[in-house]
């Protein structure tokens, strides 16, 4: 979305507008529900995540700067109600059944069965890694390779200096593959 | 790792958050060490690994739109009807209070509303202490 046309539709729903938030939903409701998911571990738990950040972004704008950029602000609350619901006893971190969730990318299916079978067995092992890893570690990996975000604004969206983010990308990479050596995958591969 | 190539740095190298004079220095100390090599290749292997775990939610079908609306217009609806039923209860009791009616029908009239009121209340209240003091209350049912 156009930063211009983001700013117009925060400014009208300032002033009380709900119809104006409707664009916004839409917009972020995709990455959102990605960054949720892979917090949550599943779809029930990262959809009501999702529901409750949205109303908390809503109930919140008027404390919202319009100088700065609205997606890390919006990825703050949405980590932060994610953590909440983690911390307490409505939702834990849980795989589902991976068939469903994982997106067969056509570059494997271009590449034979076997390869794609490979891919998805790889993704599969990785996605119970992140199980293993903690929170702290699985929200920056998330938001650094799913979302693509630069250091500055994770630093912003989990409120620590901009400093620390390269830190503690280092120890979640480094969580990430001693849970992989422990369930006997080796890298590089 | 390097001595002269810190854990950050090789995040930032990785990640394309440094400065070509830096990354310039990073390359010299790659070429020159096997260890530095190897570790980056485990982190760009798991690092491309996990862009691959870019999955969509299967079973997800409608935009939570719905639900939000809802909630974020349910406040301004409550808002109205509150108000609109005090006024209409002022303006009742106003007409009831002025009209000729017997003294002593105002009177039994008004003690069996307050009467109402005060009972509603004290019904709202303990269900609040209740809600408030039980374990449960966070259990999804």
């Amino acid at each position: 979305m156009q930063p211009d046309l983001e700013r117009e539709l925060i400014r009208k729903c300032k002033a009380g507008d709900t119809r104006f938030y409707e664009p916004l939903v839409r917009a972020y409701e995709p990455a959102g529900l990605r960054l949720a998911v892979a917090m949550m571990g599943n779809d029930e738990d990262a959809q009501d995540a999702l529901q409750e950040a949205f109303i908390k972004t809503f109930d919140t704008l008027h404390r919202f700067d319009l100088r700065r950029p609205f997606g890390p602000w919006f990825f703050q609350i949405l980590r932060n109600q994610c953590r909440d619901m983690l911390r307490s006893r409505k939702a834990k971190f849980k795989v589902e059944a991976l068939d469903e969730k994982l997106e067969q990318r056509p570059a494997d299916a271009e590449r034979g069965p076997e390869r794609a079978h490979q891919r998805s067995a790889a993704r599969e092992l990785l996605w119970q890694a992140l199980e293993r890893i903690g929170t702290e570690h699985r929200e920056i990996l998330v938001l650094k390779e799913l979302e693509g975000f630069r250091y500055h604004e994770i630093a912003q969206i989990l409120e620590i200096p901009e400093g620390t983010v390269a830190s503690r990308l280092y120890h979640a990479r480094h969580a990430l593959r001693d849970a992989l050596v422990e369930m006997n995958v080796e890298y590089p591969k | 790792m390097s001595r002269h190539v810190s854990s950050e740095d090789l995040m930032r190298y990785l990640d394309g958050e440094m400065a070509p004079e830096e990354r310039g220095l990073v390359d010299a100390e790659l070429a020159a060490s096997t260890e530095l090599q190897r570790e980056l290749a485990i982190f760009r292997s798991l690092k491309s690994d996990f862009q691959e775990l870019s999955f969509h939610p299967a079973r997800y079908r409608e935009s939570v739109w719905d639900h939000v609306n809802d909630r974020v217009t349910r406040p301004v609806g409550w808002i109205l009807v509150a108000i609109g039923a005090g006024a209409w209860s002022s303006y009742g009791a106003y007409i009831f209070a002025t009209s000729s009616t017997d003294p002593w029908e105002k009177l039994a009239t008004g003690a069996i509303a307050i009467g109402i009121l005060m009972l509603l209340a004290s019904v709202i209240w303990d269900r609040y202490r209740e809600w408030q003091n039980d374990p449960y209350r966070d259990v999804q049912r």
